[in-house]
């Protein structure tokens, strides 16, 4: 299907530097029903999926948005002049799962899941926009609480909290680990 | 430790597995630990030990024996783990005590620990699982993310948390009190020198405006220098201060009479 609609929806997301939700695109495209819309997101994930496309329509931080297809990052880091994309540090993952799964939280809180005084690592998680502050905790010494944020999502490619490995997933995870250990 | 070497992907850049099967038996280095309860979650595993029956005694000689090596820990973490070590010496006395029944299960001295343990062993598992979907992530592009080539563009608008604006304010005062400093030490204003000024500003003008004039003053030790030689000025009969009604501006005139001033300089 070559429709009209399906180029405007392409343009809109093309245009677009943060997740275009479904909502923002009802709005400019007055009287077209959801559902058509929706199938021509569908279509165009679709079609960007397959072979000889360099770039794909992805659905991510609940919208939809354009990104370079993973077999091209080496070229891509090539162009943008980065050696290596840096993955989060070991400390700063497992804050940041602690945040995630704990929020709304205090740093003492997730200190104290850890084991370990996480300052630091929440310090370098602000300042990557992956979590922030949302408020001061009614307790002693007021202290501040975090939450992760809009970039969370788009970082680990999730449409919402409700993305997060689920309980199931990780006693899996646990059961697989006990398993390889036997 | 919960990420076993089979299970870690092929473009895993730094070694996780904290411990090499050697002839001599493991090595461990501290340091790939995250922390005081990653070490007890790796000894637990490694001693095939049950989370929910931990034999404390055990387990808390084997966690010191690691700890005695703990040239490669400094000593903020080590703290961290020193910690752990009391609460387990801590688990063990309460264990010891003599009871005249026995300890319903909910009772467990070892309860607090193992519920711990539980928690931050499923955030050891939520993070394989994230670091699986990062490195598929990482490597798609988004316009988002991708950073101006050359210099950082300050004209793109971004939305600022309150994060950014402390910590813009921190910055613009830090920058202030530099200035200041610089004012200060740039130039002095003798007494001397402003009390001529401002005599020779009465002579001309026979009056000024006292908020104007201060408002006009470059620094603060300016305004201060100017302020006591009108104080002086008045006090030596020199000149008047007068304001008309409450709250109304001040101004400063210079006596008719002031033969005084001649003699003054």
């Amino acid at each position: 299907m070559n429709s009209p609609l399906k180029n405007i929806v392409e343009s809109l997301i093309f245009v677009s530097q943060e997740p275009l939700t479904l909502e923002r695109m009802q709005a400019v495209l007055e009287g077209v029903p959801a559902a058509d819309i929706q199938a021509a997101v569908d279509e165009l994930v679709a079609d960007t999926a397959a072979d000889g496309r360099g770039v794909q329509i992805i659905h991510v931080g609940g919208g939809w948005l354009f990104s370079t297809k993973p077999a091209f990052d080496r070229e891509v880091r090539r162009l943008l002049q980065i050696e290596r994309k840096n993955r989060l540090s070991s400390a700063g993952l497992e804050t940041l799962a602690a945040i995630a799964y704990r929020q709304p939280v205090t740093q003492a809180e997730v200190s104290a899941i850890r084991g370990v005084d996480s300052t630091s690592s929440l310090k370098t998680l602000l300042e990557k926009s992956l979590i922030k502050i949302v408020g001061r905790k009614k307790a002693p010494g007021n202290p501040l609480v975090y939450r992760t944020s809009d970039e969370f999502l788009l970082y680990l490619g999730l449409n919402g909290l409700d993305e997060l490995p689920s309980e199931e997933e990780i006693a899996k995870i646990l059961q697989e680990e006990k398993a390889a250990d036997a | 430790m919960s990420e076993p070497a089979a299970e870690t992907p092929p473009i895993e850049e730094t070694p996780v597995s904290p411990s090499t099967e050697t002839p001599e038996g493991y090595q461990v280095r501290l340091d790939v630990f995250e922390g005081p309860l990653d070490l007890l979650l790796f000894l637990i595993r490694k001693k095939k030990i049950d989370i929910h029956d931990i034999p404390i005694a055990a387990i808390t000689r084997n966690y010191l024996e690691y700890l005695d090596r703990k040239a490669e820990i400094n000593l903020d973490r080590e703290a961290e783990f020193l910690f752990v070590a009391a609460l387990l010496i801590y688990i063990k006395s309460q264990m010891l005590l003599p009871r005249e029944t026995d300890l319903a299960e909910h009772e467990d001295p070892r309860l607090v620990l193992v519920n711990r343990l539980l928690e931050y062993q499923k955030v050891k598992a939520a993070c394989s699982l994230l670091r699986e979907r990062e490195d598929v992530q990482i490597l798609q592009w988004k316009r988002h993310f991708i950073p101006p080539l050359q210099g950082e563009s300050e004209l793109e608008p971004v939305e600022l948390s309150l994060f950014d604006l402390s910590e813009s304010f921190f910055l613009l005062m830090k920058r202030r009190s530099a200035d200041e400093t610089r004012t200060i030490r740039g130039r002095d204003v003798s007494v001397e020198v402003k009390m001529k000024e401002l005599v020779g500003i009465l002579r001309e003008r026979h009056m000024f405006d006292f908020l104007e004039y201060f408002e006009a003053n470059a620094s603060l030790e300016e305004a201060l220098v100017s302020f006591f030689c009108i104080l002086e000025l008045v006090k030596s009969r020199v000149a008047v201060a007068v304001q008309d009604e409450l709250f109304q501006t001040i101004r400063v005139w210079l006596r008719k009479d002031a033969h005084r001033t001649d003699h003054h300089e």
